[in-house]
């Protein structure tokens, strides 16, 4: 089924009125929700997850643990009502077990599980809205609730879809585009600038790969600016919260961190 | 941002997030929440800089509990295994009671029996509250609470409120009281206790140890008062919590104050215009 | 609904609490005080009609309190070859997010949607609160309509919170119209084929009648168009019905409203009533359940569903209150949205 509606007029404008690399509008929200540890609410255009993070805790089965770091547990859910067509997924549903199982190695190498050995860290997805970009947005808001409950993390996870349209690379695209276009989302840490992630579901020329690669490498910088500041807002939010009530706790502070060690040895 | 000494001068607060380069790690130290990696020193976590001679370390603005020995914590018990029980502290991971480290029924001094090992839900049974302190730490990092002593133990007369762990500082006692007749146990967990005042002289006593009493569940006889006032100093904890306050004696002491002169019911602290009150109010005093 | 353990002082002291004079709660509430009830509607943008609800959040960095989002979607069903009935069904189904119950596995959790669903869709898809417009066309097509409840916390009460967000959806769901048609085949040798043209009439050839009678659309039509592609639509019939829930909380000597999931742990016996209040009718019970442990005598119910009733109409009057109030914002939202431009 194609659809009518020009990807990329003449003028270079796509059907939603973005130009060929524009992202769409970011938004991330990182206010508490239930008891989660960590909880981040990230919308780009009119897709949005909401995703809330538990632990690290205690694991709910001992035998699963390991010893030395902590296990992961990605569990995502995907609202009926979230795409224009409603849909009843199960947890096992196919589609369903394979995002979280990208989300899932996406982050195992970035967080430091060693610091947390035997205990388990929960990552509960919730897709509230999909309009394409579905795997991005699950990444990038579970890399701002992981930093939101405070679970030390080697970088900021950011993830960016792209597809060709003919010999244009087009960057964060939308439902209808997806639907369209071979797609491939990449998620970067971008300190090191090493690719945690690169999906590909269609067929894709390789130069035509490597360009719309590097662009969607050049967007999660971009991403990342985005994700810092909400970060910081929020961080700067709870310390100016918090000098507001106290009277100054210098003394307390350097005796503590003077006693340095990872693991306690014993 | 490389950092060196002049940029930590005192009283600013610098803030980072994962991933970002703090300083060259020939001149620092790394310390919590923080790494290396090619020579840099790189925060892992969100939160403060915090800077102890050539130590950097990373505040977690908001994070799990993390025990250090001497801790006080209020637990809840979770489960009851062979000789110890696991104890939910809001951490990474349960912390460990060992019946070795409980006061037994008969006397400090009484040795452990085997009878006490099957008995071992007469002591604390899973859902069960107390009050420990940490008195090590196993090789994985679980901590062993200990309640040597005759202020610790089960605790009964109050409910239970929590707030997020970075909010409670090291005092130098954590257990206060106020004037309204509540006594407040401020867990480093987060874990905070609100009861009624258990007067001195009842406490102590150690030569009459009476089981019945430390391990019974059954609570005193507390007047409607008391009853409001630990009401009300709940929801005084709660206000402060959802503002992010860090909680001290003092400002405790004069948030109920504030409450008491508004003259108001206590649920009328549930209103966020109150609440908002309270905060400014007692920010101004202190 | 979810275990959490409390310790046996614990469930003492708000016992005690409770049955002392006067009664003190927790939180310092009356008995009959709801928490803060914060509603949204329209926040599903793909749904017919969506509100997000939440009972007893802290502000600012408190979080907590009971979440749940409610939508629902239209989908049009076959009568006659489908499952559609004539006059359109409805059918719930509540999730629950592993977020709210943290320390469940999914199996405890699949035992806890499929409670809550079981009552929402019985007490819901009644035939006595089935709206009038569900039907498309008689005996051939017709309306389904889904409404899906999602708990993404829970501290307390969550089954009040599910029948008002269910509600407050219900209330917010706009049918489209569709207009019926048919296509008519030009009669034979009356020339050239428009057989595929798209005529607005219905009846039989041969009849003489002129192609402006439509009396017999309905009848004899066999599909439908939406006239307008844009229009959200009617209102979806039934609004003055749809239920709202009250839980009580049985205690020996009295009972008490929305508890906290403490509260719950501490008194376990809880009646569940549902009651619907249509306009110049007097007001039905819909659903009843008792829960938990415990026995309840015959008068004691009775009493029990008397003041139930008084306290769900209070709820009653404050949602639909409410819900006008949400109206008024998006429609002033909308209006000055479009008078900036």
């Amino acid at each position: 089924m194609s659809s009518r509606i020009e990807i990329l007029n003449d003028g270079g404008y796509r059907s939603d009125g973005r130009r060929q690399y524009e992202l769409r509008s970011i938004d991330i929200d990182m206010s508490p929700q239930g008891t989660a540890d960590g909880c981040a609410v990230v919308s780009h255009g009119l897709t949005q997850v909401q995703v809330c993070v538990f632990g690290p805790r205690e694991a709910r089965k001992r035998a699963e643990t390991l010893h030395d770091r902590a296990v992961l547990n990605v569990e995502v859910g995907v609202l009926p009502f979230s795409a224009g067509e409603r849909r009843r997924r199960g947890r096992a549903d196919r589609r369903i077990l394979e995002l979280a199982a990208s989300i899932k190695s996406t982050f195992e190498p970035v967080i430091q599980t060693s610091l947390y050995p035997r205990s388990q860290i929960d990552i509960f997805v919730s897709v509230l809205a999909q309009d394409g970009g579905l795997l991005q947005a699950c990444i990038n808001a579970t890399s701002v609730a992981l930093a939101s409950a405070g679970i030390a993390l080697g970088d900021l996870v950011c993830a960016v879809s792209g597809g060709v349209h003919g010999t244009f690379p087009l960057l964060d695209l939308s439902a209808l585009e997806e639907g369209d276009l071979p797609n491939v989302t990449v998620a970067i840490t971008p300190r090191s600038g090493k690719v945690t992630l690169v999906t590909l579901e269609t067929r894709l020329h390789v130069d035509r790969f490597g360009e719309v690669f590097a662009r969607a490498c050049e967007a999660g910088r971009v991403i990342h600016t985005e994700m810092r500041r909400a970060v910081r807002a929020r961080t700067s939010k709870l310390v100016d919260a918090m000098g507001a009530g106290t009277k100054g706790t210098g003394e307390e502070d350097v005796e503590r961190d003077v006693l340095m060690s990872e693991i306690n040895d014993f | 941002m490389v950092l060196d000494d002049e940029d930590f001068a005192e009283g600013t607060q610098k803030l980072t997030c994962p991933g970002e380069p703090i300083t060259s790690s020939h001149a620092f130290m790394r310390g919590h929440g923080t790494y290396v990696d090619n020579e840099e020193v790189i925060a892992s976590v969100a939160g403060t800089i915090e800077r102890v001679n050539k130590l950097i370390s990373v505040r977690a603005i908001r994070a799990r509990y993390s025990p250090e020995v001497g801790d006080l914590v209020v637990g809840r018990i979770t489960e009851v295994q062979p000789r110890r029980w696991k104890v939910d502290a809001n951490s990474r991971q349960d912390a460990v009671l060992m019946l070795s480290s409980v006061n037994l029924p008969g006397g400090v001094q009484r040795r452990k029996l085997e009878s006490d090992e099957l008995q071992m839900r007469t002591f604390f049974e899973e859902g069960d509250l107390l009050v420990a302190e940490v008195q090590a730490f196993f090789a994985d990092g679980v901590m062993s609470l200990h309640t040597r002593s005759l202020r610790y133990g089960k605790l009964r007369n109050g409910q239970l409120i929590t707030v997020p762990p970075a909010l409670i500082r090291r005092l130098k006692s954590h257990f206060i009281t106020l004037p309204c007749g509540v006594d407040l146990i401020l867990g480093l967990n987060g874990y905070i206790w609100v009861s009624k005042h258990l007067k001195q002289n009842e406490q102590e006593g150690e030569d009459a140890f009476d089981a019945e009493a430390v391990y019974s569940n059954r609570n005193d006889d507390i007047d409607d008062a008391t009853r409001a006032a630990i009401s009300r100093v709940s929801n005084i904890i709660r206000i402060l919590g959802a503002h992010f306050v860090p909680l001290t004696d003092t400002l405790l002491l004069d948030a109920y104050e504030w409450a008491v002169e508004q003259e108001g019911g206590v649920k009328d602290l549930l209103n966020s215009d109150i609440g908002d009150a309270l905060v400014s109010a007692v920010a101004a005093r202190s | 609904m979810a275990s959490v353990s409390l310790s046996k002082a614990e469930k003492s002291f708000i016992q005690t609490s409770l049955q002392a004079t006067p009664p003190l709660r927790a939180d310092g509430r009356a008995l009959l005080d709801y928490r803060t009830v914060l509603l949204e509607t329209g926040v599903a943008s793909q749904a017919n009609g969506s509100a997000k609800l939440n009972v007893g959040k802290a502000p600012l960095e408190g979080g907590g309190g009971t979440e749940v989002l409610a939508a629902t979607k239209l989908e049009v069903e076959d009568v006659e070859n489908g499952d559609g009935l004539d006059g359109g069904r409805i059918v719930c189904a509540v999730t629950c997010s592993p977020s709210a119950y943290p320390h469940l596995s999914s199996n405890a959790l699949d035992e806890v949607q499929y409670d809550l669903t079981m009552i929402l869709h019985q007490t819901i898809s009644h035939q006595t609160l089935h709206p009038k417009n569900l039907g498309i066309l008689p005996k051939k097509k017709s309306w389904l309509l889904n409404l899906d409840v999602v708990v993404f916390a829970d501290a307390g009460n969550v089954l009040d919170a599910i029948f008002m967000a269910a509600r407050a959806a219900l209330w917010d769901t706009k049918v489209p119209r569709t207009r019926a048609i048919q296509y008519q085949a030009k009669k034979a040798g009356s020339g050239t084929g428009s057989g595929d043209m798209d005529v607005d009439s219905g009846n039989e050839p041969g009849h003489g009648l002129s192609g402006f009678d439509t009396r017999d659309m309905a009848r004899t039509a066999a599909d439908f168009e939406l006239p307008d592609y844009w229009d959200e639509g009617e209102v979806l019939d039934g609004r003055d019905r749809w239920p709202v829930c009250v839980t009580l909380n049985v205690l020996p000597s009295h009972h008490y409203l929305d508890a906290t999931t403490p509260e719950e742990a501490s008194t376990p016996l809880k009646l569940h009533l549902a009651f619907s209040f249509p306009t110049d009718q007097p007001c039905h019970l819909q659903a009843l359940r008792l829960l938990g442990p415990g026995e309840l005598q015959l008068p004691q119910l009775k009493t029990l569903i008397a003041d139930g009733e008084k306290y769900a109409k209070e709820l009653f009057t404050a949602l639909e209150s409410k819900l006008r109030d949400e109206d008024l914002r998006r429609n002033v939202k909308a209006r000055d949205k479009f008078a900036s431009r």
